[in-house]
């Protein structure tokens, strides 16, 4: 094989998920009626904001050698704060600051304050107490949604102030502000990830977390601040996510989850740590939104996203086996 | 130390003593079985029935089953053994419910059925507006909407279910659309809001009103459900008006829609009717007597129990909410639960 055919196919191994999206969005352009416009794209790309975001954080944790299942209630308790605060209707205490502006750095601030403080929370008890994070997680999973559930009292919040409403509506080069966000937060993370010791460091902890120790790295350090990242980034979804409904509802972002872990996973994100890329699951979040998008617009019964879902991830692993053997091969 | 503990234990004797006598007062303790509390008609429905059974001589303890099927079976099967005065049902699953109504029937505890009609076994009561009936109601206001906007009744309508998986969603796009059958210039776009979650039903609509640009009238199955389709129509640049928007279940905030002129329709289940029927039958349900057909008042409603194959059942229809009469306190959106108390019925 010649070097310059290896490197053609070394990219094609490194994008596959991204052009996984460009063929099944031609696919999808060419089959379904009114699929192919550029309202339909945009709407792709903004119904990922909120998964796309939540996602982020977990492909942190999960590239680290962990994993965080509270990212979900996470996002649903920062959405459920600031309805409370900022929403005039239900529940909303319909708090005025003035300026009017002020309620977004505020709003922004106390989501990713909440989240941030459930990250540390447990990312402390899984790091310095050593409990299995699957477990925290999980337990934090059930009882941030059971505190959303006690502070609405199941009830909603709604009307929310048409200073943090202003990023749904607002829109540049035909996509709302939240998608802008989502992009951004993005762009950054991936950076980060690539381009700084601490996104480096986070990998090689997630590829062999002793190794890594011994290399005079501080490993306690950097999981609990993936942990707190993880935490802070749900809360923005979760601040994204009450933009978006102009409020909050008690069992709002139900089942974004498992949608964030198989954006992930397509997204080439292995769940053994150390490997993975944040382009990648941007791409699985998009592929995931433009899949919704065809069943709403096709009119299937919803029955069949859960399944096309399932064997989306099914795909993706399966993919990412032939990659690594391939990979393999071509060493 | 010891004597620490043993005043403690006293005090928590003495304690107890005094929680149990408060009990011996009342009639008994009801169980209520609520399929979920994420959900504003719910959550209503536990206060509605708490103050109904108390203002008749009951204490109530609710059960959130968290809309899982299996966790309902097995707070049935709890419940039976605490042998309460009566459970109050709203099922989560309509028909996997059936072997626990009837093993409680079984050790001598009434059951009654509330908001959810289960249809293939004897419960002692059946308190509902009636899913399918609702449909029927919102088609009634759908072809009303459709008239007079159209000149006849033609159009394309967008329904957004709620979960696949509920049966009560499944039952009210039943009636609406074998009401609607009768109009063939009507179109309707039926996509399911996954796990009633706000957003899915945001998306559904923001890809439908550039899919479908000439869509008349948007139904959601839930109040909550608008309030993310009102913002999707709101990103895209809609005014209230520009596209006709109704749901069903009287929650408080599809009322502050129709305030907003975002909302022309909101079929409202009775919620405190519904409940308060419940506590007027409770005495004769836990006494085992007969409860007869014909006409009842509650709280000003008209209610109709018949005798059916499922047992004595109180239907009482839902109402039409507009901009007309939205402030009407005897709906449950506004939040004003009646100030008249209620007797038990001889």
């Amino acid at each position: 094989m010649t070097p310059r055919m290896r490197k053609l196919l070394e990219f094609t191994l490194d994008n596959l998920v991204w052009f996984m999206l460009v063929f099944v969005l031609a696919v999808f352009s060419a089959l379904i009626p009114n699929y192919f416009q550029l309202g339909i794209f945009a709407n792709i790309i903004e119904a990922s904001s909120v998964l796309g975001v939540m996602s982020i954080g977990l492909a942190l944790v999960i590239i680290a050698g962990h994993m965080d299942l509270s990212v979900e209630s996470v996002a649903a308790l920062s959405a459920m704060a600031v309805g409370i605060l900022f929403c005039s209707a239900g529940i909303g205490l319909g708090i005025k600051l003035t300026p009017a502006w002020l309620a977004v750095p505020v709003s922004l601030a106390l989501a990713l304050a909440v989240g941030g403080l459930i990250g540390l929370f447990n990312g402390w008890l899984i790091v310095k107490v050593k409990m299995n994070a699957f477990i925290i997680t999980l337990a934090s999973y059930i009882w941030v949604r059971g505190i959303v559930l006690a502070v609405s009292g199941g009830r909603s919040a709604q009307d929310l102030a048409p200073a943090i409403r202003w990023f749904a509506i607002q829109r540049f080069i035909g996509l709302p502000l939240t998608a802008w966000i989502a992009i951004l937060c993005f762009v950054l993370f991936s950076v980060i990830m690539a381009k700084t010791p601490f996104g480096r460091h986070l990998v090689m902890i997630g590829g062999n977390e002793t190794a890594t120790y011994r290399a005079g790295i501080r490993v306690t350090r950097y999981l609990i601040l993936a942990f707190v990242l993880a935490g802070a980034i749900a809360g923005l979804s979760g601040w994204l996510l009450a933009i978006r409904t102009s409020g909050a509802t008690a069992n709002l972002g139900i089942g974004l989850l498992f949608n964030a872990f198989a954006a992930v996973v397509i997204g080439g994100v292995s769940l053994k740590g150390g490997v993975g890329a944040l382009p990648g699951v941007y791409a699985g979040v998009l592929l995931l939104s433009a899949i919704n998008t065809a069943i709403n617009l096709m009119g299937l019964p919803a029955v069949y996203t859960q399944v096309i879902h399932g064997f989306l991830v099914l795909a993706a692993v399966l993919l990412d086996t032939f990659k690594t053997r391939l990979r393999q091969k071509l060493a | 130390m010891k004597r620490i503990l043993l005043a403690a234990f006293a005090a928590l004797a003495f304690g107890l003593s005094t929680f149990s006598s408060a009990f011996a007062e009342t009639k008994g303790t009801v169980y209520y079985l609520v399929p979920t509390l994420l959900d504003e008609f719910q959550t209503g429905s536990v206060s509605a029935l708490e103050m109904f059974l108390k203002q008749v001589g009951y204490e109530m303890k609710t059960l959130n089953a968290d809309n899982k099927t299996d966790v309902q079976q097995s707070q049935m099967n709890d419940v039976i053994a605490l042998k309460p005065a009566a459970i109050i049902l709203a099922a989560v699953d309509f028909n996997a419910l059936k072997p626990s109504i009837e093993a409680a029937r079984a050790a001598g505890i009434p059951v009654s059925e509330f908001d959810r009609q289960i249809t293939s076994t004897v419960s002692d009561f059946t308190s509902v507006a009636g899913t399918v009936e609702i449909g029927y109601v919102a088609a009634d206001q759908a072809e009303k909407l459709l008239k007079a906007k159209n000149g006849e009744v033609k159009g394309k309508v967008l329904q957004v279910l709620g979960d696949p998986g509920d049966p009560y969603t499944l039952d009210i796009q039943k009636g609406f659309e074998e009401k609607m059958k009768a109009f063939p210039g009507v179109t309707i776009i039926s996509l399911p809001a996954m796990q009633w979650e706000a957003s899915n039903a945001g998306t559904i609509v923001s890809d439908q009103m550039l899919a479908n640009p000439d869509i008349d009238l948007i139904f959601s199955h839930a109040a909550h459900l608008s309030v993310a389709a009102v913002a999707s129509l709101e990103a895209a640049g809609k005014k209230p008006g520009d596209v006709m928007l109704m749901s069903s279940n009287g929650a408080p905030v599809g009322l502050d829609l129709i305030r907003k002129g975002w909302l022309n329709v909101e079929v409202e289940q009775p919620l405190y009717a519904q409940a308060a029927a419940i506590a007027m039958f409770m005495d004769k349900m836990v006494a085992k007597e007969e409860i007869k057909p014909g006409e009842y008042d509650v709280l000003g409603l008209k209610g109709v129990v018949t005798k059916e194959a499922w047992g004595p059942n109180i239907k009482i229809p839902g109402a039409a909410i507009t901009k007309e009469n939205v402030d009407n306190p005897a709906f449950w959106g506004n939040l004003k639960p009646p100030t008249a108390t209620i007797t038990s019925v001889k």
